[in-house]
C-alpha cells in the first residue's frame, strides 16, 4: 500500500442510477451541500445495468475508487434492477477483496432521490477513505509516458 | 461511421455555474475533442436568445449532435432536444452534461470544480459520439381503464373516469363494493352518516353505463405496459345469480352454518350464505364456499330448496377473464395493524378491548348492536371508556414509525359519539399530541374536549389487563407527571393503519414499488404523488399512505384525471432507449430472459428477441450478458467504456 | 468399483445400434500414464476406453467443440453424442443445458461416479515417485496404484488426489442417462473449499503479494479459456480478436468492438482478464479444475472460481449445475441476498 500523500487527489468514478442517486445528487446540488469534487458521475439507467466489467475496467483505467449508487431495495424504478445489482456487486466486491484490493476502494450505496444530504455524505466519506489508501496501483494499467 | 460533428454549448447559468466553474476553459477543452466542431458559451443557454443561438449554430455549422453543459437533464433535456429537432437534427443526438447540480453548486473550489466539469462534459461528448438517431416509439392506446379496489377511492376514480366517457372495469375482492368507508358509522368533522353519503355513489357505480363491476374478483396477473396492459382477473363463484336474487333473506333463515362475520369485524356471526350489508352492491347474496357444508344437495341444499327465485346455482365455476386496459388505478386501501402485535395492550386477548373499526360497527345503526353501545363480553353499556391513540403508530423502535394521520380525528369522533349514546358515561383519551390539521378539524377536537367533557390525558398507556368486570388501564399523564389508573369498561385502540394485505399482493403482481412502510410508492413525493413508478399505473387512497376520506377522494379524482389525460391520446410516445440484441454475439443462453424484470425478452431460434413494447430500457440484460450481446440503445457498453475513460483521463 | 468393461460394452452397443453417432470417452494416451480424450465412432474401438485416476479432462468441452464444428459445416446433428462424465463434468453439461447450448436429447450422459476417489494431481505425485515416471495408474480401493519401471507403487489416494477431488461435494453425476459406479456422495475427504480457506486466512497484503506474482506470470496463452467448456463464447469480451468476421459482419460491428484491455500480457491486463473470467464463470463453473491444470505457469485459477462458488453457495444458497431447470446465479436474486456491504 502506498503511503498517504497530503496532495493526493483520488480519482473516483461514480455510477449513479438515473432515478434515485442521480436525482439525489441533483438534490444535494439544489441544497448546495458541499462535498469533494473527486467523484465524476456517470449516469446509467439503473444499478442493474452496471456490469462487473465496468468496475474492473474503471480500476484498470486508473480509478482510485469506484462508487455504485442506486435506489433503495424496493424502490427500483425497474422493480428488480437493484436486486440484481446487489448480487452482482457483492460478487465483484468479494473477488476484488480476495486478490487483496483494499475493500474501501469499491463502494455501493443506496441513495434515494430525496437523500441529497446522504449523497453528499456518501461521497465525502468515500473520498476520505480512498484518500487514506493513496493511489490505486494494483489494477491500474501502466501507461508509458 | 463518419466522424461526428458535435456542438458543445456551455451555459454560465448566470453565476450559478460560472462562479465556481471556469466555463471558458470547459469550452476550450471541449473544442480539443476531435469530434467537436463548434463550441459556444452563453450566460443563459435556456433563455429564448440562448435557445435560438443553439438552433442557429446547429444549422450554420452543420452539426449532427449536441451537448449542452448546464443544469440537470431533468430540467432542460427536453428543451434542448426540442431545439435539436427544430434545427433539423434528431433529438436523441442531444445530451445534457450536468455541471450545475452535480458540480458548480456543490464544489466551491473553482480549480477542482472546473476539472470535474471538464470530465463530465468530456464523458458526455464521448457518449454522444456513439449516439444513434432514434425515434420515440409510438404505441396505440387501449381506451379502457381498470380500477382495483372498490372502496371510496376506487369508486370515486371509477366514476370520474367513466364520466369522461371512458369504459372502466372496477375490480373488488369482497362481495360488495364500499370498502372501509361502508363500515364507518359517522364521519368527522361533520358527523354525517358514512353509508348515507357513500351508498348513492355505490348505486351510481352499479348503474353507470361505462362501469363494469367485478366483485368477488381478484387480479391475478398483469402484463404489458402503459397504454396496453393485459390483466387476468379471477372471478370467484358466489353461487348466487345477482340478476335473479331478490334479497328475500329466506336462504339465511335455513342455512345451518354459522361463522364469524368479517364484515362486522367478528362482532357477530353470519351464515354461510349471506349478504355483507343491506346496502351491498351488487345487491345479492353470496355463498361462502369455505363455510358451506359442501354444495351437495345430499348433505344440505337447504338454501337452494328455499330460493323461490332460483338464484342459487351450485355449479357456478371460478372464471378467469382477460381484460385489456390502457391504465390502472390501484386503490386497495388499508388494514389495521394487528392487535396481536400490541403486547402492552393485551395482545388482542383482553375482552372488550376493541379496535377503532370494531367501535365503528358498534355505534353504527346497521351494526351488530343496531347502534347501541354494548360491550361484547356481557352486552352491558360501558360507563368508562378509554380511547388510546397512536397504538402502533409513531413507534419506530417496535412498530410503525409513521403517523397514521386519521386517528386523532376519529378518536375525537368516537368520544363524541360515545357521549351522545351514553350521556352519563365518561370518556378518556390517551394521546401523545393532537394532530388536527384540516378544515374544521381543530374545532371538532376542541368541541370534543370542551363541550363533550372528554378527559384528554397526554401520555402513553404502559399496560392494560382484565380485572374482574373491569379493564385496568395503567398510564401516565405527562402534563401533571402523575401515573393514571383507570378502571375501564371498554378500551378502544386507535391502531396504526397499514397497507392492506391486498396491497402487498397487488404491488407484486403489478410490479410497482412500495415504500419503507409497505405503502405503494409514488413516482415523486411532491410532484408526482398519484403516479406509481410504473407508467400508466396510478395510486389512490390509503394504499399509498394513511389519509382521510376527503384526501382520498381528492387523490382518486387526481388519479382519474391522469388516466383521462393518458387515455385521451391516440398513441403514446415511449422512450426508444431500449434494449437491442447483437445477434452475431448472442448464443441464446437465456440469462437476459431470466434477468429482465419486464418479461420483455424471449428466445427465438436460439437468439434473444426484445419485445419493444415491453422493454423499459433498464439495462439489466446488458449487465448480465456475458458476451455484451445486448445493449441499451444510446447507453451501450461501448459508450460507458469510453465515458469511464473520459472520467479518468 | 467401476468395471471398465461395462462402459466399453455400452459404448460398443450404442454405436452398433446407432443410438449414438459418437462416444466421447478416455483412452490410453501417448505420454506416460495419462489418459486422453477419445472420440469413438467405430464400435470396434470401444475397447480402447479406459477409466483411471488420470481421466482429468472435462469431456463436456468436446460437446461444445462438436456443436461448433457442426455449425461451421452447416450440418445438423444426426443423433446424440454419448459422453463419459464425472460428477463435475456432468454438472458442466447441466449448465450448458441450462444455457440452451444444446438439447438434452442431443447428449447421452454416461455418468461415472468418482466413488471413493478422484483424479491424480501430477504436481503432488511427482515428488512421491522420486522422479520416476509412471506408465499407468489405477484405482484400487482407497489407493492409487502406479506402474513404474521399478515396479508397482501404491499410494493412498488422498495423498496424491487433486484438491478439487478431495473437496468434491458431488462426485456422483446426478444428471445421467446411464451411470457407472455407486453413489458415494458425502465421501468427501476434505472440507469443501479447504484450500481456498487456507489461502484466505492470510491478510490482504499477503494475498496481494501472492496474486500479484500469479498475475505477473500469466502470459495470456488462454489455455484456461480453451480448456473450459463454459468459455464457449465466439468472442471473448476481453479479447475481441476471437470474433469471427463473416460476410454478415457490418462495418459498424467491426468498428464498435470494445477494447476493454490491451493485448499485452502485463499485470493489469492479466488481472482484468482473469477477474472477468472469474465473474463470468460465477454460478457456472462446476469446479472441474481443468483451467488450473492446463495453466502452464501454475496460476491457481481454480481458486478465483472457487471463491465465487463459495460466495454463491454461502450467501445465495446457489449450487452450479444442480438442475437443468434451475436458475442462473447472476440473472436472479433472492430477497434475502446480503446487502450489509451497501451503505
Amino acid at each position: 500500500m502506498s503511503e498517504p500523500q497530503a496532495d493526493f487527489e483520488p480519482k473516483i468514478v461514480a455510477f449513479l442510477c438515473k432515478w434515485c442517486s442521480s436525482a439525489g445528487s441533483d438534490l444535494a446540488g439544489v441544497s448546495r451541500i458541499q462535498y469533494p469534487a473527486n467523484a465524476t458521475p456517470i449516469t446509467i439507467p439503473c444499478t442493474g445495468a452496471v456490469s462487473p466489467m465496468y468496475i474492473l475496467s474503471a480500476f484498470n483505467k486508473g480509478a482510485d475508487g469506484v462508487l455504485v449508487s442506486g435506489c433503495h431495495i424496493g424502490d427500483c424504478h425497474y422493480i428488480e434492477g437493484n436486486y440484481l445489482a446487489r448480487r452482482k456487486m457483492h460478487l465483484t466486491m468479494e473477488l476484488l477483496k480476495f486478490i487483496g484490493l483494499e475493500p474501501n476502494r469499491f463502494r455501493m450505496s443506496w441513495v434515494s432521490a430525496a437523500e441529497g444530504a446522504k449523497f453528499a455524505q456518501v461521497v465525502t466519506e468515500f473520498v476520505d477513505d480512498v484518500r487514506k489508501l493513496g493511489p490505486q496501483d494494483k489494477l491500474r494499467k501502466v501507461v508509458s509516458q | 461511421m463518419s466522424k461526428k460533428r458535435t456542438g458543445v454549448f456551455v451555459c454560465h447559468c448566470g453565476t450559478n455555474i460560472a462562479a465556481t466553474v471556469d466555463v471558458a476553459r470547459v469550452a476550450k477543452e471541449m473544442a480539443d475533442e476531435n469530434t467537436v466542431a463548434f463550441t459556444q458559451e452563453y450566460v443563459y443557454m435556456c433563455s429564448e436568445p440562448g435557445q435560438e443561438s443553439v438552433v442557429q449554430a446547429i444549422k450554420d455549422n452543420k452539426l449532427d449532435s449536441v451537448v449542452v453543459t448546464c443544469c440537470s437533464p431533468n430540467l432542460h433535456e427536453k428543451t434542448f432536444r426540442d431545439n435539436a429537432k427544430r434545427a433539423g437534427i434528431n433529438n436523441f443526438t442531444c445530451e445534457i452534461a450536468n455541471i450545475r447540480e452535480q458540480c458548480s453548486w456543490v464544489h466551491a473550489d473553482k480549480a477542482k470544480g472546473t476539472e470535474k466539469a471538464i470530465k463530465i462534459s468530456r464523458s458526455i461528448v464521448r457518449r454522444v459520439n456513439r449516439n444513434n438517431p432514434l425515434e420515440a416509439i409510438a404505441v396505440p392506446v387501449t381506451k379502457r381503464a381498470m380500477v382495483i379496489g372498490g372502496g371510496i377511492a376506487g369508486i370515486q376514480a371509477a366514476l370520474d373516469i367513466a364520466n369522461a366517457g371512458i369504459e372502466v372495469i372496477l375490480v373488488e375482492k369482497q362481495a360488495t363494493i364500499g370498502g372501509r368507508m361502508l363500515q364507518l358509522s359517522e364521519t368527522f368533522p361533520t358527523l354525517d352518516c358514512s353509508q348515507c353519503v357513500l351508498s348513492p355513489k355505490m348505486v351510481e357505480v352499479n348503474r353507470h353505463p361505462n362501469i363494469r363491476l367485478m366483485t368477488y374478483s381478484e387480479v391475478q396477473e398483469v402484463g404489458g405496459s402503459v397504454g396496453n396492459f393485459r390483466v387476468k382477473v379471477l372471478k370467484k363463484p358466489t353461487f348466487v345469480d345477482p340478476d335473479k336474487c331478490k334479497i328475500c333473506d329466506h336462504c339465511t333463515a335455513v342455512c345451518p352454518q354459522v361463522v364469524p362475520n368479517e364484515y362486522e369485524l367478528n362482532l357477530n356471526a353470519r351464515r354461510a350464505i349471506y349478504i355483507p350489508y343491506a346496502q351491498a352492491i351488487p345487491a345479492s347474496f353470496t355463498l361462502d364456499i369455505d363455510a358451506c357444508l359442501g354444495l351437495n344437495p345430499v348433505v344440505c341444499g337447504k338454501c337452494k330448496d328455499v330460493c323461490e327465485a332460483g338464484a342459487i346455482d351450485y355449479d357456478m365455476q371460478p372464471q378467469t377473464v382477460t381484460e385489456d386496459v390502457g391504465a390502472i388505478v390501484v386503490a386497495t386501501g388499508f388494514d389495521l395493524y394487528g392487535q396481536e402485535n400490541m403486547y402492552e395492550m393485551g395482545g388482542g386477548k383482553v375482552e372488550d378491548v376493541l379496535d377503532g373499526l370494531q367501535f365503528e360497527r358498534l355505534i353504527s345503526a346497521s351494526g351488530a348492536t343496531h347502534g347501541h353501545i354494548l360491550r361484547p363480553s356481557d352486552h352491558k353499556e360501558p360507563k368508562d371508556v378509554v380511547f388510546i391513540q397512536c397504538v402502533g403508530s409513531r413507534d419506530p423502535a417496535k412498530h410503525c414509525a409513521y403517523c397514521s394521520k386519521i386517528c386523532c380525528m376519529y378518536t375525537a369522533k368516537h368520544a363524541r359519539l360515545y357521549k351522545k349514546h351514553v350521556p352519563d358515561g365518561r370518556a378518556y383519551v390517551f394521546y401523545i399530541d393532537i394532530r388536527s390539521g384540516g378544515k374544521g378539524y381543530e374545532e371538532f377536537v376542541q368541541r370534543t374536549m370542551e363541550d363533550d367533557d372528554t378527559l384528554y390525558l397526554r401520555g402513553r398507556v404502559s399496560k392494560l389487563y382484565r380485572k374482574g368486570e373491569k379493564i385496568k388501564v395503567m398510564g401516565t399523564d405527562t402534563l401533571t407527571g402523575q401515573n393514571v389508573e383507570i378502571d375501564a369498561d371498554m378500551v378502544v385502540l386507535a391502531l396504526a393503519m397499514v397497507p392492506s394485505q391486498g396491497t402487498v399482493d397487488i404491488a407484486k403482481t403489478l410490479k410497482i414499488g412500495r415504500d419503507k412502510d409497505g405503502f405503494l410508492a409514488e413516482a415523486h413525493p411532491k410532484l408526482r404523488p398519484v403516479e406509481s413508478v410504473t407508467g400508466g399505473i396510478y395510486l389512490a387512497g390509503a394504499a399509498q399512505a394513511p389519509k382521510d376520506i376527503p384526501e382520498t377522494v381528492a387523490q382518486a379524482g387526481a388519479a382519474a384525471a391522469k388516466v383521462i389525460a393518458l387515455l385521451s391520446q391516440a398513441t403514446l410516445n415511449r422512450s426508444p432507449l431500449i434494449a437491442k440484441v447483437r445477434p452475431s454475439h448472442c448464443t441464446g443462453c437465456g440469462m437476459c430472459v431470466e434477468a429482465c424484470p419486464f418479461i420483455a425478452i424471449r428466445l427465438e431460434n436460439g437468439k434473444a428477441i426484445v419485445n419493444e413494447a415491453l422493454c423499459e430500457g433498464c439495462g439489466s440484460c446488458s449487465a448480465t450478458c456475458l458476451r455484451a450481446a445486448i445493449d441499451v440503445k444510446n447507453v451501450t457498453q461501448l459508450q460507458i467504456h469510453e465515458m469511464i475513460e473520459a472520467c479518468l483521463a | 468399483m467401476i468395471n471398465i468393461q461395462d462402459i466399453r460394452d455400452t459404448a460398443r452397443d450404442m454405436l452398433a445400434k446407432g443410438e449414438a453417432r459418437m462416444v466421447i470417452g478416455y483412452r490410453r494416451g501417448t505420454r506416460g500414464m495419462l489418459a486422453e480424450p477419445a472420440f469413438i465412432t467405430d464400435p470396434a474401438q470401444a475397447d480402447d476406453l479406459v477409466w483411471d485416476p488420470t481421466c482429468f479432462n472435462n469431456l463436456s468441452l468436446y460437446l461444445v467443440h462438436d456443436k461448433k464444428f457442426l455449425a461451421h459445416m452447416r450440418e445438423n446433428p444426426k443423433g446424440p453424442v454419448a459422453v463419459v462424465a464425472k460428477g463435475c463434468d456432468a454438472r458442466s453439461i447441466v449448465v450448458l443445458l441450462q444455457e440452451h447450448y444444446f438439447k438434452r436429447e442431443d447428449v447421452y450422459i454416461l455418468g461415472v461416479s468418482c466413488e471413493g476417489a478422484g483424479v491424480v494431481d501430477e504436481r503432488k505425485l511427482a515428488p512421491l515417485l522420486n522422479g520416476e515416471r509412471p506408465s499407468a495408474a489405477a484405482f484400487d480401493g482407497d489407493d492409487f496404484v502406479f506402474t513404474t519401471a521399478a515396479g508397482e507403487k501404491r499410494l493412498a489416494a488422498r495423498e496424491v488426489m487433486a484438491d478439487r477431488c478431495l473437496e468434491c461435494r458431488a462426485p456422483y453425476p446426478k444428471e445421467h442417462n446411464l451411470v457407472f459406479g455407486e453413489d458415494k456422495t458425502g465421501r468427501q475427504l476434505e472440507a469443501p473449499f479447504a484450500a481456498l480457506e487456507r489461502f484466505e486466512a492470510q491478510d490482504a497484503g499477503q494475498r496481494w503479494d501472492a496474486w500479484s506474482q500469479h498475475f505477473d506470470r500469466c502470459m495470456r496463452c488462454f489455455a484456461c479459456r480453451s480448456v473450459c467448456p463454459m468459455c464457449y463464447c465466439d468472442e471473448c469480451v476481453v479479447d475481441s480478436i476471437t470474433f469471427p468476421v463473416t460476410a454478415g459482419t457490418t462495418a459498424e460491428e467491426k468498428a464498435t468492438r470494445i477494447k476493454w484491455i490491451e493485448r499485452s500480457a502485463t499485470r493489469s491486463e492479466n488481472i482484468t482478464y482473469l477477474m472477468t473470467r472469474a465473474m463470468h464463470l460465477a454460478g457456472r463453473c462446476t469446479d472441474c479444475g481443468e483451467c488450473e491444470r492446463a495453466c502452464p505457469v501454475n496460476v491457481p485459477i481454480r481458486m478465483l472460481n472457487n471463491k465465487m462458488e463459495r460466495e454463491a453457495r454461502e450467501k445465495f444458497g446457489f449450487e452450479p449445475g444442480a438442475s437443468i431447470g434451475g436458475p442462473s446465479l447472476v440473472a436472479t436474486f433472492l430477497d434475502s441476498d446480503p446487502g450489509q456491504f451497501i451503505r
